[in-house]
């Protein structure tokens, strides 16, 4: 049997996103979906056995990947490890409360975005992960990790905070780069960096 | 939010108390969204009109309960961080007692299993900043003996590591696994917190 193209799963997705933008989550059918998206119904159905359901929670997690594509996109071109992260804490922050589509989703219908967002985080934890662990290896061989970290879960710890500290700051204002080079600096990286010659 | 909120933990008003546990164990057994005032009344053993002169509405009740064991939790936290003999020990065993106690909290496990959109309007985005402020004021006088000054942001961060945790299942670590958490704890958050770091990140900074 001839699966669909992966071009076609991602018109479905760009599709329900037009639709959750203008109707919102609840509205939006797979109706709307399939008009939206330029795909028939029956490949729709085909391809998302689990109807309505799977398209939306898909959709947030291909949207919430593609928000962090964007944002390693724009931390390429860095000197190092501690201005990456820097610059993508207080690029992601502003993009976070710029996203249109996000803030009204959330303003209006919260019940019905969060428990999607909360079951698709841990696809983009393994993204931010995969990501991050080669970025530590390299400092590894730089010579800058501390001897007993270990890189999986190092660059598992700084996914997770920042992706917390990208929806909840708290008491950080993203905004003011020199308290975001104190938190990276010390909550972020304060066990992962070595601090050379400096006992 | 109204006075009745306030409930006197010094003085616990037997019939508070009453409604207080009786709502949670209504949550329990049926979750949020389908228990009643009358549901809490039945099981309070009094009226829907003393709840409502008690509490005001089925909101303030349930937000006075949440509140009451919130203040319960972070008794038992400051407690295990009193006798702790390290900044380590108190970060793993207010980490602990705190997932023990959400863990194996009937109510909140119902809400968290079957009912998620309940809670998590509370715990991510502006919800969740709000819950990291309460939190932190909570917890922090765990740790004023050991950073000082910096009780509240240490306070924070172990909050912000312990929802981290809690909400996300694929974790590397459990807050019932006292071995792996401790390792994890020693080596990123400790770091993370201790007031003696704060120099060799300034000498890291001004190797520029």
């Amino acid at each position: 049997m001839e699966s669909p193209a992966p071009d076609q799963r991602e018109l479905v997705y760009a599709g329900t996103y037009e639709c959750v933008a203008r109707f919102g989550l609840a509205k939006t059918t797979v109706d709307d979906v399939a008009r939206a998206s330029g795909v028939s119904r029956a490949t729709v159905y085909r391809m998302f056995p689990g109807g309505r359901d799977q398209i939306m929670r898909e959709t947030v997690g291909w949207e919430m990947n593609r928000f962090f594509a964007r944002l390693a996109a724009e931390v390429e071109d860095v000197p190092d490890l501690e201005t990456r992260l820097e610059r993508a804490l207080s690029f992601a922050r502003r993009s976070l409360l710029e996203h249109e589509v996000l803030q009204k989703v959330l303003a209006t219908e919260p019940d019905a975005l969060l428990p999607l967002m909360t079951i698709e985080q841990h696809r983009v934890l393994r993204y931010i992960t995969g990501y991050l662990a080669p970025l530590l290896a390299a400092e590894r061989v730089g010579g800058r990790l501390r001897d007993d970290v270990d890189v999986e879960i190092a660059a598992d710890y700084v996914a997770r905070m920042l992706l917390s500290l990208i929806g909840s700051p708290g008491r950080w204002d993203l905004g003011d780069p020199a308290e975001v080079r104190d938190l990276v600096g010390r909550e972020l990286l304060g066990g992962i960096l070595s601090s050379r010659g400096n006992e | 939010m109204t006075a009745a909120l306030a409930v006197d933990t010094l003085h616990p008003d037997p019939v508070e108390t009453r409604a207080l546990d009786a709502t949670l164990a209504c949550i329990a057994r049926h979750g949020l969204s389908k228990t009643t005032i009358d549901d809490i009344a039945r099981e309070a053993g009094c009226s829907r009109a003393t709840l409502y002169r008690y509490f005001g509405s089925r909101q303030d009740l349930v937000a006075a309960a949440v509140h009451a064991e919130a203040l319960r939790v972070a008794d038992l936290a400051r407690g295990v961080a009193g006798a702790a003999a390290t900044l380590e020990d108190a970060v793993v065993g207010v980490l602990r007692v705190v997932g023990r106690e959400l863990g194996e909290h009937a109510a909140l496990r119902f809400v968290a299993d079957v009912e998620p959109e309940q809670l998590l309007p509370y715990l991510t985005f502006a919800g969740g900043d709000r819950f990291l402020q309460d939190a932190a004021e909570a917890i922090a006088p765990c740790f004023t003996r050991f950073v000082g000054d910096d009780a509240t942001r240490a306070a924070e961060w172990i909050a912000r590591i312990g929802l981290a945790l809690w909400l996300s299942p694929t974790a590397p670590v459990s807050l019932a696994d006292a071995e792996t958490l401790r390792g994890y704890v020693h080596a990123f958050v400790l770091p993370a917190i201790e007031p003696s770091h704060v120099l060799k990140v300034s000498n890291q900074l001004s190797k520029g």
